[in-house]
Protein backbone atom coordinates (compact mmCIF):
# COMPACT_ATOMS: atom_id res chain seq x y z
CA UNK A 1 0.00 0.00 0.00
CA UNK A 2 1.41 3.32 -0.83
CA UNK A 3 0.79 6.35 1.60
CA UNK A 4 0.63 9.36 0.40
CA UNK A 5 1.98 11.36 2.95
CA UNK A 6 1.49 14.80 0.77
CA UNK A 7 -2.19 14.10 1.65
CA UNK A 8 -1.76 14.71 5.51
CA UNK A 9 0.52 17.48 4.46
CA UNK A 10 -1.19 19.44 2.15
CA UNK A 11 -4.44 19.00 4.86
CA UNK A 12 -2.60 19.21 8.22
CA UNK A 13 -3.64 23.14 8.56
CA UNK A 14 -7.03 22.26 8.30
CA UNK A 15 -6.55 19.12 10.12
CA UNK A 16 -4.63 21.74 12.97
CA UNK A 17 -7.66 23.76 12.85
CA UNK A 18 -10.46 21.22 12.94
CA UNK A 19 -8.73 20.13 16.50
CA UNK A 20 -9.19 23.41 17.55
CA UNK A 21 -12.24 23.90 17.43
CA UNK A 22 -13.03 20.21 18.29
CA UNK A 23 -11.38 21.53 21.76
CA UNK A 24 -13.14 24.51 21.75
CA UNK A 25 -16.53 22.83 20.89
CA UNK A 26 -15.86 20.06 23.57
CA UNK A 27 -14.65 22.38 26.29
CA UNK A 28 -17.83 24.46 25.76
CA UNK A 29 -19.77 21.08 26.10
CA UNK A 30 -18.57 20.16 29.23
CA UNK A 31 -18.66 23.75 31.13
CA UNK A 32 -22.16 24.46 30.02
CA UNK A 33 -22.95 20.64 30.52
CA UNK A 34 -21.58 20.95 34.24
CA UNK A 35 -23.66 24.01 35.51
CA UNK A 36 -26.50 22.55 33.73
CA UNK A 37 -26.08 18.99 34.82
CA UNK A 38 -25.30 20.24 38.83
CA UNK A 39 -29.28 22.09 38.34
CA UNK A 40 -30.48 18.79 36.57
CA UNK A 41 -29.47 16.82 39.68
CA UNK A 42 -30.49 19.23 42.75
CA UNK A 43 -34.16 19.41 40.64
CA UNK A 44 -33.88 15.37 40.59
CA UNK A 45 -33.16 15.11 43.97
CA UNK A 46 -35.98 17.34 45.48
CA UNK A 47 -38.56 15.84 47.72
CA UNK A 48 -41.13 17.29 45.71
CA UNK A 49 -42.36 14.78 43.46
CA UNK A 50 -43.95 17.28 40.72
CA UNK A 51 -40.45 19.15 40.76
CA UNK A 52 -38.02 15.67 40.36
CA UNK A 53 -40.59 14.71 36.57
CA UNK A 54 -39.68 17.16 34.05
CA UNK A 55 -35.46 16.50 35.47
CA UNK A 56 -36.42 12.80 35.45
CA UNK A 57 -38.18 13.16 31.92
CA UNK A 58 -35.00 15.46 30.85
CA UNK A 59 -32.27 13.14 31.55
CA UNK A 60 -34.42 9.85 30.15
CA UNK A 61 -34.60 11.85 27.03
CA UNK A 62 -31.13 12.64 26.58
CA UNK A 63 -29.37 9.63 27.60
CA UNK A 64 -32.29 7.06 25.62
CA UNK A 65 -31.78 8.47 22.20
CA UNK A 66 -28.85 9.00 20.32
CA UNK A 67 -26.78 12.37 20.26
CA UNK A 68 -26.62 12.50 16.21
CA UNK A 69 -30.87 12.37 16.13
CA UNK A 70 -30.13 15.14 19.13
CA UNK A 71 -28.04 17.28 16.95
CA UNK A 72 -29.99 16.80 13.56
CA UNK A 73 -33.04 18.22 15.30
CA UNK A 74 -31.10 20.55 17.33
CA UNK A 75 -29.67 21.89 14.06
CA UNK A 76 -32.78 21.65 11.81
CA UNK A 77 -35.26 22.12 13.76
CA UNK A 78 -34.85 24.38 17.09
CA UNK A 79 -32.23 26.53 16.07
CA UNK A 80 -33.19 27.91 13.03
CA UNK A 81 -36.51 28.96 15.31
CA UNK A 82 -33.83 31.55 16.83
CA UNK A 83 -31.15 32.07 14.03
CA UNK A 84 -31.15 32.23 10.02
CA UNK A 85 -29.31 30.43 8.61
CA UNK A 86 -28.27 28.28 11.83
CA UNK A 87 -24.57 27.95 12.35
CA UNK A 88 -23.40 24.47 12.89
CA UNK A 89 -20.75 25.26 15.56
CA UNK A 90 -23.64 26.88 17.49
CA UNK A 91 -25.91 24.25 17.19
CA UNK A 92 -22.93 21.38 17.73
CA UNK A 93 -22.07 23.61 20.99
CA UNK A 94 -26.40 23.56 22.17
CA UNK A 95 -26.02 19.52 21.30
CA UNK A 96 -23.20 18.49 23.28
CA UNK A 97 -24.25 20.62 26.02
CA UNK A 98 -27.71 19.38 26.44
CA UNK A 99 -26.61 15.89 26.31
CA UNK A 100 -23.55 16.11 28.21
CA UNK A 101 -25.61 17.87 31.32
CA UNK A 102 -27.83 14.85 31.50
CA UNK A 103 -25.40 12.34 31.91
CA UNK A 104 -23.31 15.11 33.76
CA UNK A 105 -26.53 15.53 36.34
CA UNK A 106 -26.93 11.84 36.70
CA UNK A 107 -22.82 11.82 37.72
CA UNK A 108 -22.97 14.36 40.29
CA UNK A 109 -26.17 13.01 41.74
CA UNK A 110 -24.66 10.00 42.47
CA UNK A 111 -21.55 11.86 44.13
CA UNK A 112 -24.07 13.68 46.12
CA UNK A 113 -25.62 10.30 47.38
CA UNK A 114 -22.41 8.63 48.17
CA UNK A 115 -21.75 10.97 51.00
CA UNK A 116 -22.79 9.89 54.31
CA UNK A 117 -26.81 10.79 55.01
CA UNK A 118 -25.22 11.73 58.79
CA UNK A 119 -23.49 14.64 57.02
CA UNK A 120 -26.40 16.71 55.90
CA UNK A 121 -28.12 15.99 59.58
CA UNK A 122 -25.45 17.12 61.72
CA UNK A 123 -25.19 20.64 59.11
CA UNK A 124 -29.03 20.85 59.41
CA UNK A 125 -28.81 20.33 63.24
CA UNK A 126 -26.19 23.45 63.23
CA UNK A 127 -29.09 25.33 61.50
CA UNK A 128 -28.11 25.55 58.15
CA UNK A 129 -30.53 25.65 55.81
CA UNK A 130 -30.71 23.13 52.80
CA UNK A 131 -29.03 25.35 50.39
CA UNK A 132 -26.07 26.03 52.86
CA UNK A 133 -25.49 22.44 53.98
CA UNK A 134 -25.13 21.47 50.16
CA UNK A 135 -22.64 24.39 49.43
CA UNK A 136 -20.80 23.95 52.30
CA UNK A 137 -20.93 20.56 53.31
CA UNK A 138 -22.20 18.10 50.94
CA UNK A 139 -20.87 19.75 47.22
CA UNK A 140 -17.38 19.71 48.41
CA UNK A 141 -16.88 16.37 49.63
CA UNK A 142 -18.95 15.22 46.55
CA UNK A 143 -16.50 16.78 43.78
CA UNK A 144 -13.54 14.53 44.91
CA UNK A 145 -15.81 11.81 43.81
CA UNK A 146 -17.05 13.24 40.76
CA UNK A 147 -13.85 13.92 39.26
CA UNK A 148 -13.08 10.63 37.65
CA UNK A 149 -16.24 10.14 36.15
CA UNK A 150 -16.53 13.65 34.85
CA UNK A 151 -12.78 12.90 33.07
CA UNK A 152 -14.42 9.93 31.32
CA UNK A 153 -17.77 12.49 30.60
CA UNK A 154 -15.21 14.59 29.01
CA UNK A 155 -13.41 11.65 26.53
CA UNK A 156 -16.44 10.68 25.73
CA UNK A 157 -17.66 14.53 24.59
CA UNK A 158 -14.61 14.72 22.71
CA UNK A 159 -15.23 11.67 20.97
CA UNK A 160 -18.62 12.35 20.15
CA UNK A 161 -18.06 15.58 18.97
CA UNK A 162 -16.80 14.33 15.91
CA UNK A 163 -20.94 13.96 15.16
CA UNK A 164 -20.33 17.93 14.22
CA UNK A 165 -19.31 16.83 11.01
CA UNK A 166 -22.86 15.79 10.25
CA UNK A 167 -23.74 19.24 10.18
CA UNK A 168 -20.55 20.71 8.38
CA UNK A 169 -19.58 22.06 11.67
CA UNK A 170 -15.62 22.21 10.85
CA UNK A 171 -14.55 20.37 13.88
CA UNK A 172 -11.45 17.73 12.82
CA UNK A 173 -13.82 15.14 11.94
CA UNK A 174 -15.32 17.44 9.03
CA UNK A 175 -11.63 18.02 7.66
CA UNK A 176 -11.15 14.40 7.59
CA UNK A 177 -13.96 13.86 5.88
CA UNK A 178 -13.02 16.71 3.61
CA UNK A 179 -9.99 15.54 2.45
CA UNK A 180 -11.39 12.04 1.97
CA UNK A 181 -13.66 13.72 -0.21
CA UNK A 182 -11.31 15.80 -2.29
CA UNK A 183 -8.43 12.84 -2.97
CA UNK A 184 -10.80 10.28 -3.21
CA UNK A 185 -8.87 8.35 -0.26
CA UNK A 186 -9.45 6.51 2.74
CA UNK A 187 -6.38 5.34 4.76
CA UNK A 188 -4.48 8.59 4.84
CA UNK A 189 -7.21 11.64 6.19
CA UNK A 190 -9.06 9.05 8.37
CA UNK A 191 -5.83 7.69 10.02
CA UNK A 192 -4.68 10.84 10.64
CA UNK A 193 -7.52 12.25 12.32
CA UNK A 194 -8.14 9.14 14.28
CA UNK A 195 -4.49 9.14 15.68
CA UNK A 196 -4.89 13.19 16.28
CA UNK A 197 -8.27 12.12 18.63
CA UNK A 198 -6.07 9.64 20.42
CA UNK A 199 -3.44 12.10 21.18
CA UNK A 200 -6.18 13.82 22.20
CA UNK A 201 -7.99 11.27 24.50
CA UNK A 202 -4.51 10.22 25.67
CA UNK A 203 -3.59 13.77 27.03
CA UNK A 204 -6.44 13.98 28.81
CA UNK A 205 -6.18 10.59 30.34
CA UNK A 206 -3.33 11.95 31.68
CA UNK A 207 -4.62 14.98 33.00
CA UNK A 208 -6.98 13.16 34.94
CA UNK A 209 -5.04 10.54 36.48
CA UNK A 210 -2.61 13.31 37.83
CA UNK A 211 -5.74 15.59 39.16
CA UNK A 212 -6.58 12.78 40.62
CA UNK A 213 -3.28 11.56 42.17
CA UNK A 214 -3.16 15.59 43.28
CA UNK A 215 -6.67 15.40 45.07
CA UNK A 216 -5.46 12.12 46.73
CA UNK A 217 -2.25 13.50 48.34
CA UNK A 218 -4.02 16.83 49.03
CA UNK A 219 -6.57 14.58 51.20
CA UNK A 220 -4.11 13.25 53.58
CA UNK A 221 -6.87 13.64 55.90
CA UNK B 1 -38.03 24.59 78.12
CA UNK B 2 -38.96 21.20 75.99
CA UNK B 3 -42.58 20.26 75.84
CA UNK B 4 -43.39 17.26 74.39
CA UNK B 5 -47.43 16.81 73.64
CA UNK B 6 -48.76 13.34 72.52
CA UNK B 7 -46.40 13.00 70.18
CA UNK B 8 -46.55 10.29 67.07
CA UNK B 9 -44.08 9.15 64.42
CA UNK B 10 -44.90 6.38 61.96
CA UNK B 11 -42.30 4.80 59.47
CA UNK B 12 -44.40 4.08 56.47
CA UNK B 13 -46.77 0.92 58.89
CA UNK B 14 -44.53 1.08 61.65
CA UNK B 15 -45.68 3.18 64.50
CA UNK B 16 -42.51 3.95 66.39
CA UNK B 17 -43.97 6.39 68.28
CA UNK B 18 -47.26 5.95 69.64
CA UNK B 19 -47.79 8.68 71.95
CA UNK B 20 -45.12 10.41 74.04
CA UNK B 21 -45.60 13.61 76.25
CA UNK B 22 -42.86 14.87 78.25
CA UNK B 23 -41.52 18.05 79.77
CA UNK B 24 -38.30 19.02 80.49
CA UNK B 25 -36.97 22.00 82.78
CA UNK B 26 -34.16 24.15 82.26
CA UNK B 27 -30.84 22.97 83.55
CA UNK B 28 -32.81 19.28 83.63
CA UNK B 29 -30.95 16.21 82.82
CA UNK B 30 -32.81 13.32 81.41
CA UNK B 31 -31.72 10.08 80.37
CA UNK B 32 -33.37 8.11 78.11
CA UNK B 33 -33.16 4.25 78.07
CA UNK B 34 -34.76 1.53 76.53
CA UNK B 35 -34.40 -1.75 74.37
CA UNK B 36 -33.14 -1.76 71.24
CA UNK B 37 -35.59 -0.22 68.36
CA UNK B 38 -37.84 1.14 71.32
CA UNK B 39 -37.75 4.54 69.57
CA UNK B 40 -35.25 6.30 71.52
CA UNK B 41 -33.43 7.78 68.35
CA UNK B 42 -36.20 8.51 67.06
CA UNK B 43 -37.69 10.29 69.55
CA UNK B 44 -34.27 12.60 70.37
CA UNK B 45 -34.61 13.22 66.55
CA UNK B 46 -37.92 14.43 66.74
CA UNK B 47 -36.59 17.31 68.71
CA UNK B 48 -34.91 19.15 66.74
CA UNK B 49 -37.65 17.76 63.21
CA UNK B 50 -34.59 15.51 61.86
CA UNK B 51 -37.56 13.48 61.56
CA UNK B 52 -40.89 14.62 60.59
CA UNK B 53 -43.84 13.92 63.38
CA UNK B 54 -47.23 12.30 62.35
CA UNK B 55 -49.15 14.15 65.15
CA UNK B 56 -48.64 15.69 68.74
CA UNK B 57 -46.74 19.25 69.56
CA UNK B 58 -43.06 19.65 70.26
CA UNK B 59 -42.01 22.76 72.10
CA UNK B 60 -38.93 23.89 72.34
CA UNK B 61 -38.68 27.37 74.71
CA UNK B 62 -42.32 27.92 73.63
CA UNK B 63 -42.00 27.54 69.90
CA UNK B 64 -44.03 24.92 68.24
CA UNK B 65 -41.84 23.11 65.68
CA UNK B 66 -44.78 21.11 64.42
CA UNK B 67 -45.89 24.46 63.29
CA UNK B 68 -45.54 24.98 59.68
CA UNK B 69 -45.06 28.99 60.44
CA UNK B 70 -41.85 27.99 62.63
CA UNK B 71 -38.76 28.63 61.39
CA UNK B 72 -37.29 25.37 61.45
CA UNK B 73 -33.57 26.61 61.14
CA UNK B 74 -33.77 29.33 63.93
CA UNK B 75 -34.93 26.90 66.10
CA UNK B 76 -32.34 24.12 65.45
CA UNK B 77 -29.64 26.86 66.31
CA UNK B 78 -30.72 26.53 69.86
CA UNK B 79 -30.88 22.99 69.98
CA UNK B 80 -27.51 21.21 69.74
CA UNK B 81 -27.16 18.03 68.60
CA UNK B 82 -24.48 14.87 69.57
CA UNK B 83 -24.63 11.82 67.32
CA UNK B 84 -23.45 8.17 67.72
CA UNK B 85 -21.22 8.45 64.62
CA UNK B 86 -19.89 11.94 65.47
CA UNK B 87 -20.44 13.20 61.75
CA UNK B 88 -17.54 15.55 61.82
CA UNK B 89 -16.96 17.48 58.53
CA UNK B 90 -13.89 15.11 57.20
CA UNK B 91 -12.86 18.07 54.39
CA UNK B 92 -13.02 20.76 57.03
CA UNK B 93 -10.19 21.03 59.70
CA UNK B 94 -11.36 20.82 63.90
CA UNK B 95 -11.40 24.30 64.00
CA UNK B 96 -13.43 24.93 60.83
CA UNK B 97 -15.62 22.29 61.96
CA UNK B 98 -16.86 24.02 65.15
CA UNK B 99 -16.37 27.73 63.07
CA UNK B 100 -18.47 26.41 60.10
CA UNK B 101 -22.15 27.33 61.20
CA UNK B 102 -21.35 30.40 63.76
CA UNK B 103 -19.92 31.81 60.56
CA UNK B 104 -22.20 30.98 58.25
CA UNK B 105 -25.66 30.59 60.58
CA UNK B 106 -24.92 33.26 62.96
CA UNK B 107 -22.67 35.48 61.14
CA UNK B 108 -20.22 35.92 63.08
CA UNK B 109 -16.79 37.16 61.67
CA UNK B 110 -13.94 34.88 61.66
CA UNK B 111 -12.00 35.80 64.09
CA UNK B 112 -14.53 35.76 66.88
CA UNK B 113 -15.72 32.68 65.63
CA UNK B 114 -12.00 31.32 66.04
CA UNK B 115 -11.40 32.28 69.23
CA UNK B 116 -14.59 30.97 70.61
CA UNK B 117 -13.61 27.63 68.98
CA UNK B 118 -10.38 27.43 70.81
CA UNK B 119 -11.93 28.21 73.99
CA UNK B 120 -14.57 25.78 73.30
CA UNK B 121 -11.85 23.28 72.20
CA UNK B 122 -9.79 23.99 75.07
CA UNK B 123 -12.96 22.65 77.52
CA UNK B 124 -13.02 19.67 76.02
CA UNK B 125 -9.49 18.94 76.10
CA UNK B 126 -8.48 18.94 72.67
CA UNK B 127 -6.63 22.76 72.00
CA UNK B 128 -3.55 21.15 70.37
CA UNK B 129 -5.89 19.84 67.86
CA UNK B 130 -6.90 22.62 66.07
CA UNK B 131 -5.34 22.07 62.32
CA UNK B 132 -5.93 18.46 62.19
CA UNK B 133 -8.27 16.60 60.33
CA UNK B 134 -11.24 14.91 62.31
CA UNK B 135 -9.57 11.26 60.55
CA UNK B 136 -6.31 11.73 62.14
CA UNK B 137 -8.35 12.20 65.57
CA UNK B 138 -9.38 9.23 67.92
CA UNK B 139 -13.11 8.38 68.67
CA UNK B 140 -13.09 9.91 71.85
CA UNK B 141 -11.61 12.92 70.72
CA UNK B 142 -13.80 13.52 67.39
CA UNK B 143 -16.82 12.60 69.70
CA UNK B 144 -15.53 15.47 72.20
CA UNK B 145 -15.07 17.46 68.95
CA UNK B 146 -18.68 16.82 67.77
CA UNK B 147 -19.89 18.28 71.34
CA UNK B 148 -17.60 21.41 71.21
CA UNK B 149 -19.33 22.38 67.72
CA UNK B 150 -22.77 21.77 69.06
CA UNK B 151 -21.93 24.26 71.85
CA UNK B 152 -20.24 26.33 69.11
CA UNK B 153 -23.77 27.55 68.52
CA UNK B 154 -24.83 28.54 72.41
CA UNK B 155 -27.54 25.86 72.32
CA UNK B 156 -30.38 26.11 75.25
CA UNK B 157 -30.53 22.48 74.97
CA UNK B 158 -28.30 19.87 73.99
CA UNK B 159 -29.72 16.18 72.67
CA UNK B 160 -26.90 13.30 72.74
CA UNK B 161 -28.09 10.02 70.98
CA UNK B 162 -25.52 7.08 72.33
CA UNK B 163 -22.75 9.42 72.24
CA UNK B 164 -20.31 6.89 73.41
CA UNK B 165 -22.03 3.64 71.61
CA UNK B 166 -19.49 3.88 68.70
CA UNK B 167 -16.26 4.63 70.96
CA UNK B 168 -14.07 1.96 72.31
CA UNK B 169 -14.33 1.34 76.15
CA UNK B 170 -11.57 3.17 77.47
CA UNK B 171 -12.69 5.97 75.21
CA UNK B 172 -15.87 6.17 76.73
CA UNK B 173 -14.63 8.09 79.85
CA UNK B 174 -13.28 10.76 79.01
CA UNK B 175 -16.50 11.74 76.60
CA UNK B 176 -18.89 11.20 79.47
CA UNK B 177 -16.41 13.21 81.38
CA UNK B 178 -17.09 16.19 78.92
CA UNK B 179 -20.56 15.65 79.01
CA UNK B 180 -20.74 15.78 83.09
CA UNK B 181 -18.84 18.93 83.12
CA UNK B 182 -21.75 20.40 80.75
CA UNK B 183 -24.18 19.33 83.01
CA UNK B 184 -22.71 21.00 85.96
CA UNK B 185 -22.33 23.37 83.91
CA UNK B 186 -26.18 24.24 83.58
CA UNK B 187 -27.15 22.92 80.26
CA UNK B 188 -30.61 21.38 79.55
CA UNK B 189 -29.47 17.82 78.21
CA UNK B 190 -31.63 15.06 76.84
CA UNK B 191 -29.50 12.23 76.76
CA UNK B 192 -29.62 8.68 75.02
CA UNK B 193 -27.50 6.27 76.56
CA UNK B 194 -26.78 3.05 77.72
CA UNK B 195 -24.20 4.21 80.13
CA UNK B 196 -26.76 3.21 83.33
CA UNK B 197 -23.19 4.53 86.02
CA UNK B 198 -23.73 7.86 83.76
CA UNK B 199 -27.75 8.26 84.06
CA UNK B 200 -27.21 7.36 87.82
CA UNK B 201 -24.75 10.13 88.54
CA UNK B 202 -25.95 12.41 86.08
CA UNK B 203 -29.21 12.49 85.32
CA UNK B 204 -32.22 14.02 87.10
CA UNK B 205 -34.37 11.89 85.48
CA UNK B 206 -33.90 8.36 83.63
CA UNK B 207 -37.04 7.45 80.92
CA UNK B 208 -37.36 3.70 79.90
CA UNK B 209 -38.99 3.76 76.83
CA UNK B 210 -40.62 0.73 75.48
CA UNK B 211 -42.22 0.02 71.93
CA UNK B 212 -43.04 3.59 71.95
CA UNK B 213 -44.22 4.38 74.60
CA UNK B 214 -42.39 6.03 78.32
CA UNK B 215 -43.13 2.71 80.43
CA UNK B 216 -42.03 4.31 83.41
CA UNK B 217 -39.84 7.21 84.70
CA UNK B 218 -38.22 8.70 87.96
CA UNK B 219 -35.23 9.73 90.07
CA UNK B 220 -32.16 7.82 88.72
CA UNK B 221 -31.86 6.17 92.32
CA UNK B 222 -35.94 4.97 92.42
CA UNK B 223 -35.64 3.89 89.08
CA UNK B 224 -32.55 1.62 89.22
CA UNK B 225 -33.43 0.09 92.19
CA UNK B 226 -37.17 0.03 92.43
CA UNK B 227 -38.61 -0.23 89.11
CA UNK B 228 -42.70 -0.41 88.90
CA UNK B 229 -43.12 -2.25 85.89
CA UNK B 230 -42.76 -5.54 84.73
CA UNK B 231 -40.99 -4.60 81.29
CA UNK B 232 -38.88 -2.65 83.36
CA UNK B 233 -37.42 -4.82 85.66
CA UNK B 234 -36.54 -7.01 82.77
CA UNK B 235 -34.72 -4.71 80.87
CA UNK B 236 -32.82 -3.83 83.87
CA UNK B 237 -32.05 -7.03 84.66
CA UNK B 238 -29.99 -7.54 81.38
CA UNK B 239 -28.37 -4.48 81.56
CA UNK B 240 -27.18 -3.75 84.88
N1 LIG C 1 -35.60 6.06 58.61
C1 LIG C 1 -36.34 4.99 59.01
N2 LIG C 1 -37.14 4.37 58.13
C2 LIG C 1 -37.89 3.31 58.50
N3 LIG C 1 -37.90 2.79 59.73
C3 LIG C 1 -37.11 3.36 60.66
C4 LIG C 1 -36.29 4.49 60.35
N4 LIG C 1 -35.62 4.85 61.45
C5 LIG C 1 -36.01 3.99 62.42
N5 LIG C 1 -36.90 3.10 61.96
C6 LIG C 1 -37.55 2.04 62.73
O1 LIG C 1 -38.08 2.61 63.89
C7 LIG C 1 -37.92 1.74 64.99
C8 LIG C 1 -37.26 2.48 66.13
O2 LIG C 1 -35.95 2.83 65.74
P1 LIG C 1 -34.99 3.71 66.64
O3 LIG C 1 -33.75 3.87 65.88
O4 LIG C 1 -35.70 4.94 67.06
O5 LIG C 1 -34.76 2.77 67.88
P2 LIG C 1 -33.72 2.94 69.06
O6 LIG C 1 -34.52 2.84 70.31
O7 LIG C 1 -32.91 4.14 68.86
O8 LIG C 1 -32.83 1.63 68.93
P3 LIG C 1 -31.25 1.46 69.14
O9 LIG C 1 -31.02 1.27 70.60
O10 LIG C 1 -30.96 0.21 68.36
O11 LIG C 1 -30.59 2.66 68.60
C9 LIG C 1 -37.16 0.53 64.50
O12 LIG C 1 -38.11 -0.50 64.27
C10 LIG C 1 -36.57 0.99 63.20
O13 LIG C 1 -36.50 -0.08 62.30
MG1 LIG D 1 -30.85 4.54 68.41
Amino acid sequence: MDFRFDIVTDYMPFFLKGMGITIGVSLAGVLIGLILGLFIALGKMSSNRWIRLPFNIYINIFRGTPLLVQLLIIHFGVVPLFMSPSNPLVSLVIGLSLNAAAYIAEIFRAGIQSIDRGQMEAARSLGMTRVQAMKLVILPQAVKRVIPPLGNEFIVLLKESSLGSVLAAPELMYWGRAAAGQYIRVWEPYITVALIYLVLTLSLTYLMNYVERRLNTDDQR
Amino acid sequence: MINVKNLKKSFGDNEVLKDISLHVSTQEVVVVIGPSGSGKSTFIRCLNMLEEVNGGQVLIDGKDLTDKKTNINEVRTDVGMVFQHFNLFPHKTILENITLAPMNVRGLKKAEAEEKARTLLAKVGLAEKAAAYPDSLSGGQKQRVAIARALAMEPKVMLFDEPTSALDPEMVGEVLEVMKQLAKDGMTMIVVTHEMGFAREVGDRVIFMDNGYIVEQNEPKALFDAPQHERTKSFLSKVL
